[in-house]
């Protein structure tokens, strides 16, 4: 929920104060531009480093007659104010080696005061100081919120400057670009809420007020002023303004304001009178005066400038990723208990609801009764046939902010009647807890009595349309939907097939026939065991997947035969030497693992096919268990000569027979062997699954309970690791 | 030396003016202001000359160059706006706590000594105005003495420049 409270936070600043902010950040885009032109004016003297006190002050006495005071600049342009020899008062710039004027100091540009009283007061005087402080300190605290945000969003503080996940254009540059901007938007906004402190008071401002001795001011010995110790060691770097003598009066004295103190210097002897330190809250002044406005620096002032145009630019992101939320926001047609079709949402900001509300305008196309959901509305829906659940993962591997009751909720209420469920997960491979919640919410959804499962669980990486057409297309093809809005929506090329030959068919001779079948791609096509042929076999757009177990060079499929099945009738008809349209769909969750020292294969049915090539195509050093189930011997003697011809791959080979001899199931002969299996995924090793969805959900429930029992970890966690990869249908 | 340099040249700058030279002859005064210690923003000060009836006769230097706050100095503004002169070339910046500024004022001759006063008037942004913050008395002592003030300035010192 920590979440959820940060981001609330970061909204609502950023909501209460934005109109503040922009002008702020307008006005202060231009006020930027005050240091640069500044900075391009000529009269910066070349020795200003070289020179001290000493130098300056004779100098300057030899072109006028009358000096008042001398400051020097953020832009170490030195300031006379005085009379020169012509008889002309005022300020003049002047080089502080030959004390030549080099013109007068212009009034103050109107257009740049304009802006600066409208950045800092609004016209409204103390009202709006206090608005404009206000809004500094606020745009402190939405940047701090930022903070915590990305740093949650890369999940750890080390991660900060990592790869972000791009998430659209108006919320991937609002975390690139806050980041990088991030220091010099804390850097004007606590200068700025520094100043406004100590022009309200808060922070006391100090006054100088020295308190020079009179009766015990010497005359004697006199010096000349270019001999005058102090002024010999003050060079013009440090300085910032001299007040002179205002009478040639030995009560009248120098003033000398250098970067760290005041002193007052006796104009005869050149004797220090009074010496006093600014206070650490001066300085600090100073400094945020520099940090705030750029004076004296064109390329800070140029990154105010660009940080200034960057919070606009955040104004408008993060509005647009609001409204994209707000939008994602929910319109049903039909009541929650007159639906048939319920569709569940967990989702952080809003991108999910996309492709959910692509599957329930479809729904609502074909006439069907469909209803949408946040997972935290989750209740009993009465007329319920099918769930479909868009789970995407948040954070580290956490429920989204609105679907983080849905697992409590599932417990409490029971659905009435059988409803099919499928699960689709979002996630994104750059964390490391890919799909978790997804995940979880499968597995717990399999838990219950009144759920089943529909498809198995489905991953969408990074928003992939391809994977996400993928699934819509299975999902359609088992709910009977026709696909019409989805495809144009998601605009998916279409499906490029290739030329296979029929290499060889052998069919099991038992009542209930499955066959091997083998194809060989006419052109060279890379592909390993784990991947999908796509078959059309009607020529249009429906198509059927098998996965591919690789014998060689060659596609080896194995296929059931159901009474009036598309697919599986398609293939049963074709003789070797036949050609066949067909693509390779690459489906990398399900490829043999590189790194695991351990695999266990776990397969019904046909399901054995992937593990097949995995295992021919295997070259030693690692343990394979293979865990496979078949109705009798009959129906397992259709691979039998393919296992036996590589048994000396396998670790171990293990058959359940479902109907014969002891009736068991492949999760009887996993519950055997515990051991191994909680060993294994300790160790890092992977469990592979491939067969029906049934079995998926037996398997999935017995491996979630042995591993809470020895690790207190639920399944999701390996699931999300890629430690149980399943492929089932 | 200077001191003659100086008067020659403004001679030869009075000569040179057509229109001023019906004017009176002036001095120029140097005149310092140092501020009170006060917090704030900084403050706008008008210096004028007040004849003995107490009216405005003419302004002989305005510290502070934004045009808004000038209704701020109330009698000052008053008889400015009756009498609007151009006070661009007598205008400077505003004066901060603890500040001094040092300015030149033009002082014609003969209103020495009649009666005629100096009235410093200040004024900060959303605090008090000050109508006398201080007055000088326009006499040859008035103008070499250090005068106290009552608002924002601590005081006022005049020369001869």
């Amino acid at each position: 929920m920590t979440i959820s409270i940060w981001r609330y936070s970061h909204l609502a600043l950023a909501v209460s104060s934005f109109i503040f902010i922009t002008l702020a950040s307008l006005t202060g885009i231009i006020l930027s531009f005050k240091p640069v032109t500044e900075k391009t004016q000529p009269y910066k003297s070349k020795d200003f480093n070289t020179l001290t006190v000493a130098n300056l002050i004779p100098n300057l006495k030899k072109a006028y007659i009358d000096i008042s005071d001398v400051s020097i600049d953020a832009n170490q342009f030195v300031i006379v104010n005085g009379t020169d020899l012509n008889d002309h008062s005022g300020h003049f710039y002047v080089d502080p080696k030959t004390g030549k004027s080099l013109g007068k100091v212009a009034k103050e540009n109107e257009f740049f005061r304009w802006t600066t009283t409208l950045h800092r007061s609004l016209f409204l005087h103390e009202t709006g100081r206090f608005f404009v402080g206000l809004t500094a300190f606020l745009l402190f605290l939405i940047a701090t919120s930022g903070t915590v945000l990305i740093i949650q969003r890369q999940r750890s503080l080390k991660k900060f400057f990592g790869k972000i996940v791009k998430d659209g254009f108006a919320q991937y540059y609002h975390v690139v670009l806050g980041r990088l901007m991030l220091i010099p938007i804390i850097i004007i906004s606590l200068s700025g809420t520094y100043l406004s402190l100590q022009r309200f008071g808060i922070i006391a401002e100090q006054k100088i007020t020295h308190k020079v001795d009179f009766d015990g001011l010497k005359t004697s010995p006199e010096k000349k002023t270019a001999d005058f110790e102090v002024f010999k060691r003050i060079s013009l770097n440090n300085l910032q303004a001299i007040e002179f003598p205002f009478s040639e009066d030995v009560e009248d004295y120098y003033t000398l304001k250098l970067d760290d103190k005041e002193i007052t210097v006796n104009q005869i002897t050149g004797d220090i009178l009074t010496e006093q330190t600014y206070s650490k809250a001066t300085l600090f002044n100073h400094l945020s005066m520099d940090l705030h406005t750029g004076r004296g620096s064109a390329i800070w002032a140029i990154v105010l400038a660009i940080a200034s145009a960057n919070i606009l630019f955040f104004i408008y992101s993060g509005f647009v990723i609001m409204w994209k939320r707000r939008s994602g926001r929910i319109k049903n047609k039909y009541k929650s208990d007159q639906a048939e079709f319920i569709i569940l949402v967990g989702s952080e900001n809003g991108t999910t609801f996309r492709f959910a509300n692509a599957v329930y305008e479809q729904l609502l196309k074909n006439g069907k009764t469909a209803f949408m959901a946040e997972m935290n509305s989750y209740q009993v829906f009465p007329k319920a046939k099918q769930l479909m659940v868009f789970a995407a993962t948040y954070g580290q591997g956490d429920a989204p902010t609105n679907a983080s009751k849905f697992k409590s909720l599932l417990k409490k209420y029971k659905q009435p009647n059988t409803v099919d469920f499928a699960v689709l997960a979002f996630g994104s491979h750059a964390y490391p807890d890919f799909c978790k919640f997804g995940y979880e919410v499968n597995n717990a959804l399999s838990h219950e009595d009144w759920a089943k499962p529909l498809l198995e669980i489905h991953t969408v990486n990074d928003r992939s349309p391809e994977e996400f057409t993928r699934w819509a297309t299975l999902w359609a093809q088992n709910s009977n939907i026709e696909l019409t809005l989805l495809t144009k929506l998601l605009e998916t090329k279409p499906v490029k097939t290739q030329q296979f030959e029929v290499v060889s068919k052998t069919v099991s001779a038992h009542a209930e026939t499955s066959f091997i079948i083998r194809l060989r791609p006419k052109k060279r096509k890379r592909f390993t065991s784990g991947d999908l042929l796509a078959v059309y076999p009607a020529n249009d757009h429906r198509e059927r997947l098998y996965s591919i177990g690789k014998m060689g060079k060659e596609v080896q499929l194995s296929v059931k035969l159901h009474q009036g099945g598309l697919g599986s009738s398609f293939l049963h008809h074709l003789e070797a030497g036949q050609s066949v349209n067909a693509s390779i769909v690459r489906n990398e969750h399900f490829h043999f693992p590189a790194k695991a020292k351990t695999v266990i294969m776990v397969s019904n049915g046909t399901g054995i096919a992937p593990f097949l090539g995995m295992i021919s195509e295997h070259s030693g050093g690692k343990n394979i268990y293979l865990y496979c189930g078949f109705r009798n011997q009959d129906s397992f003697s259709l691979y039998q000569n393919a296992i036996n011809t590589e048994t000396n791959k396998l670790t171990k080979l293990n058959v359940a027979y479902s109907r014969e001899g002891e009736k068991q199931y492949v999760k009887d002969l996993l519950l055997k062997d515990e051991p191994l299996v909680c060993e294994t995924l300790k160790s890092g090793g992977v469990i592979m699954l491939c067969g029906s969805l049934g079995m998926q959900k037996d398997v999935i429930e017995l491996l979630d309970d042995l591993c809470l029992r020895s690790q207190q970890k639920s399944i999701s966690y390996y699931q999300s690791r890629g430690q149980i990869l399943m492929d089932c249908y | 030396m200077n001191n003659i340099n100086k008067w020659c040249l403004a001679f030869v700058l009075v000569l040179s003016i057509p229109t001023l030279s019906s004017a009176q002859k002036t001095t120029k005064y140097k005149c310092m202001v140092q501020m009170t210690n006060y917090v704030g923003e900084g403050a706008y000060i008008a210096v004028s000359l007040i004849d003995a009836k107490g009216t405005y006769e003419k302004t002989l230097y305005v510290m502070g160059s934004d045009k808004k706050w000038y209704p701020d100095l109330k009698e000052w503004h008053k008889a400015y706006k009756k009498k609007p002169v151009n006070i661009s070339g007598i205008t400077g910046a505003s004066v901060t706590g603890g500040d001094r500024s040092v300015t030149i004022l033009d002082i014609d001759d003969t209103k020495v000594n009649k009666g005629y006063k100096l009235r410093f008037e200040t004024a900060v942004e959303d605090n008090k105005y000050y109508v006398k913050d201080l007055e000088i008395p326009l006499t040859t002592e008035g103008l070499a003495a250090k005068t106290e003030g009552t608002g924002y300035i601590r005081y006022v010192r005049l020369s001869p420049n």
